[in-house]
């Protein structure tokens, strides 16, 4: 027995057959049925459990079709237009789906129409039953109103007047009905009966193509896995040749015995369809999540989709069959290098249009990163447009540091010159030569309103005793003022 | 006369075997040419000769652009020909305040190399660790040093250097990529003499150099043909039509000490890194008048010739102080700069 928590009440929530024999019913209070039983076992209900499991079950029921919809707390939809043949017609595919739940051990209802809202029906009042096109009226006939997906309150106020059956409500006049219980009542019934069209909104997007093969015998060895990737991505390269595209984001889906269901993507930096290649990604990535992906009891069926596509160019080789193309072997470095460590495992800095030395250089992922190509030379790179009065770009650091290191300035020879001597990561460095400074402001036009302005930084270069080269800033000026606090120095980078 | 016929065709495979053997051997070390070449003493044989000839010409094939020149001729001979371009090749930092000297020489041989191979991309792999402590290489500050655009840059960050290596044995094989850089910091055991030897057997294959860049590391066992310790030195004065000014940081310079190479020969060098024609100087004395004029002139690297352990390998001048009429050869660039 699973009890909720109502109104400051403990009441059953849900209860099984036997707590149904001992004349328990759903909203008794726990008080009352345990003065009635005191041997009752009572679990706290969970919904956030209940929600994932129902999830994990549709994502089980991709199995079927890809259009796999939640319905409310306890129930899937189904899209199985055009893919019952697969499975044998629509009866024996209902039975196949009833006797996979069963095993898994969950009782399950199952009813299958032409619309939505007859399947629903049939599911709840009917149990196991096959509703041709055209019969959805002779079924919802005698059955009580909640059979037509509407509220609480609704089907109340129906009963009020006396309409108890949907065929009552089917039989009345549409306009009094409208007029008194709104536009759903009609709406709901009119979807039931076909007349209006219900669209069952896919819990995933669905993949534009996707290719799968069921085993008899499961596969447990990452080994298999891949081979039968390979084999999948070689199904799948006919089906991307005909569309003219190269898959971007592909999906690998693994259907476990018992159920559970593995989804493993990669992404890939420009279109491929080379089965190869899939392979090969799909391959860093198994390696990557050798641990995480339990194989149970083996799956039974692995399914390869195409997430996104793009459009593919083909690439001509030449006549020695070696299509030199290097920028196509980095794209798959990266893509292979991304699969196996995550998004950011390889890193392409792009020149941003800023005066701040930390904003100046944006690192993006390779994927996202704007592509090299050969008419970059057309365009005018950024770094050579100095401003037209510097004769020479200011000097930059070989390495930055992430963020800036506050460094101890005890003295510097003027108040606004460069420090005699600093201590940084607690060690002491004596400056021989110092040139600067470049005074860099806070860009005010990203300021937010009323958000204070950053201090000015003055950069030096700094090279110590030992001839390293350093980049230090002043965080803010000297100021007399009596509560002024003393400027701020920090280490931002380290030069050749 | 057949056993005889029998005799050569017997020798002649096996001088055959014998040839590959060497070959593999050769490769496998990184290859030893003047080992090989050194005369032999005594009465050489005439197969000895012979296989003198092979090895040889075996070699000037490779040689002919199997090294980087790095254009100071003193290092280039103490290397043996130059940094050798398809092979992994080690430069240590002796502290990790020491990342952008060590770094900034790295980069300038990669711009030595793209000289060549202009417009390739160059990858460096780090640690997490290593570009929290040394930071991360700066794409603004390498096209005005180094000649390398910001787009030619890639880099990769790995939180354990497990995958760091796995990261650059990859790259390491493939030849779309100029040179691929890595940088651990420390000595870690995972870094050991096999896996230095995986990375130089596929940089080997590729034909493309790898760097090695290790921060505040020792001299572990390696595969490496070439160690270089690399540190800062005071850079030069900027130079204007009046002068040198005072008191100016200029162009950057290293110190380079040879910890391993293949003619074992110790050196160190202070090398001036032109950004203007992406070249290196020597700098035989220091420029900057910090030292009492009676003592100008003087060599502030040691001279190696004395405690030189084999004196007959390499050219003569190898170990030797460059001759005086180097000097204005070596300096003359740097002060048209």
């Amino acid at each position: 027995m699973i009890s909720h928590r109502d109104n400051n009440t403990q009441r059953i929530a849900a209860l099984d057959e036997r707590a149904e024999a001992l004349k328990l019913k759903r909203g008794m209070g726990i008080a009352d049925a345990r003065a009635m039983h005191p041997m009752i076992d009572v679990v706290e209900a969970d919904p956030d459990a209940d929600r994932r499991l129902l999830e994990g079950l549709a994502d089980w029921c991709d199995r079927y079709t890809p259009l796999v919809a939640i319905d409310g707390e306890d129930g899937l939809f189904l899209d199985v237009t055009g893919c019952t043949h697969l499975f044998g017609g629509e009866r024996a595919m209902q039975d196949e789906i009833l006797t996979r739940f069963f095993q898994q051990g969950f009782d399950v209802r199952a009813g299958l129409a032409s619309t939505p809202g007859a399947a629903w029906a049939a599911a709840r009042f009917h149990g196991d039953r096959i509703i041709a096109g055209g019969e959805e009226e002779a079924l919802l006939a005698p059955l009580p109103l909640s059979a037509l997906r509407i509220a609480p309150e609704t089907r109340a106020l129906l009963e009020s007047v006396g309409l108890r059956t949907a065929g009552a409500v089917m039989a009345a006049p549409r306009a009094p009905l409208a007029r008194r219980f709104g536009a759903t009542l009609l709406l709901r019934l009119d979807q039931a009966l076909g007349r209006l069209d219900e669209a069952v909104s896919p819990r995933l997007p669905v993949a534009p193509l996707s290719v799968e093969r069921h085993l008899a015998e499961p596969v447990m060895l990452t080994d298999d896995i891949e081979r039968l990737v390979s084999r999948l991505a070689i199904a799948l390269k006919t089906d991307l040749e005909r569309r003219g595209e190269g898959a971007r984001t592909l999906a690998l889906l693994l259907f476990r015995v018992d159920g559970a269901v593995s989804r493993i993507a990669v992404g890939t930096s420009r279109p491929v369809r080379e089965p190869r290649l899939i392979q090969r990604l799909f391959h860093e990535r198994l390696t990557a999540l050798e641990q995480n992906i339990d194989a149970g009891f083996g799956f039974d069926l692995v399914r390869l989709s195409v997430l996104s596509a793009a459009a593919f160019d083909l690439v001509q080789g030449d006549l020695t069959g070696e299509a030199d193309d290097d920028d196509a072997d980095i794209a798959l470095f990266a893509d292979r290098v991304r699969a196996r460590l995550g998004e950011a495992a390889v890193l392409k800095p792009v020149v941003v249009e800023s005066h701040l030395p930390e904003r100046a250089v944006k690192t993006v992922p390779f994927a996202e990163a704007p592509q090299r190509r050969a008419p970059a030379a057309g365009r005018t790179a950024p770094p050579r447009t100095a401003p037209p009065m510097t004769i020479y770009p200011p000097e930059r650091p070989v390495r930055l540091f992430r963020s800036p290191e506050p460094i101890e300035v005890p003295a510097t020879e003027i108040p606004e010159g460069p420090p005699m001597n600093f201590r940084w990561r607690r060690a002491l460095y004596r400056v021989a030569r110092a040139e600067g400074p470049e005074r860099i402001a806070s860009e005010w036009w990203r300021q937010l309103p009323g958000e204070e302005e950053a201090p000015t930084r003055d950069y030096y270069r700094i090279e110590d005793s030992e001839g390293r080269r350093y980049w230090l800033y002043r965080q803010g000026l000297y100021s007399s003022a009596p509560q002024a606090a003393p400027p701020r120095w920090f280490m931002h980078g380290v030069f050749a | 006369m057949l056993p005889e016929v029998n005799v050569m065709a017997m020798n002649a495979v096996a001088r055959e075997t014998v040839f590959t053997l060497r070959r593999q051997i050769a490769k496998i070390e990184g290859t030893l040419p003047e080992r090989l070449q050194a005369p032999v003493p005594g009465a050489p044989l005439d197969a000895a000769r012979l296989d003198m000839t092979l090895v040889r010409r075996g070699l000037a094939v490779a040689s002919a652009d199997a090294f980087l020149r790095t254009g100071i001729e003193r290092l280039d001979t103490a290397l043996g020909g130059g940094l050798p371009r398809a092979a992994l090749s080690e430069i240590h930092g002796l502290e990790t305040r020491d990342a952008g000297a060590v770094a900034g020489f790295a980069l300038s041989l990669v711009s030595l190399i793209l000289k060549e191979k202009q417009g390739l991309p160059i990858l460096w792999v780090g640690t997490t660790e290593i570009f929290h402590e040394a930071g991360l290489p700066y794409a603004r500050g390498l096209h005005a040093m180094f000649g390398i655009e910001p787009e030619q840059l890639l880099f990769s960050e790995a939180p354990k250097l497990l995958d760091a290596l796995w990261i650059a044995e990859e790259a390491a094989r493939m030849t779309a990529f100029a040179a691929v850089i890595l940088e651990i910091r420390g000595s870690p055991r995972l870094l050991d003499l096999t896996a230095t030897r995986r990375l130089h057997a596929r940089a080997q294959n590729a034909g493309r150099p790898v760097l090695l860049l290790r921060q505040a590391g020792e001299a572990d066992p390696t595969a490496a043909p070439v160690r270089l310790i690399v540190s800062a030195a005071s850079s030069a004065s900027r130079e204007t039509v009046a002068g040198t000014l005072a008191g100016s940081i200029g162009r950057p310079a290293f110190k380079v000490d040879i910890g391993k190479s293949r003619t074992a020969l110790p050196g160190q060098f202070t090398l001036e890194w032109n950004p203007n024609e992406h070249a290196f100087a020597e700098r035989t004395e220091n420029p900057v008048a910090v030292v009492p004029a009676s003592q100008r002139g003087a060599d502030p690297a040691p001279a190696p010739g004395a405690v030189l352990a084999f004196p007959a390998i390499g050219s003569p001048a190898a170990g030797d102080q460059p001759s005086r009429q180097q000097h204005p050869a070596h300096r003359s660039p740097r002060r048209a700069g």
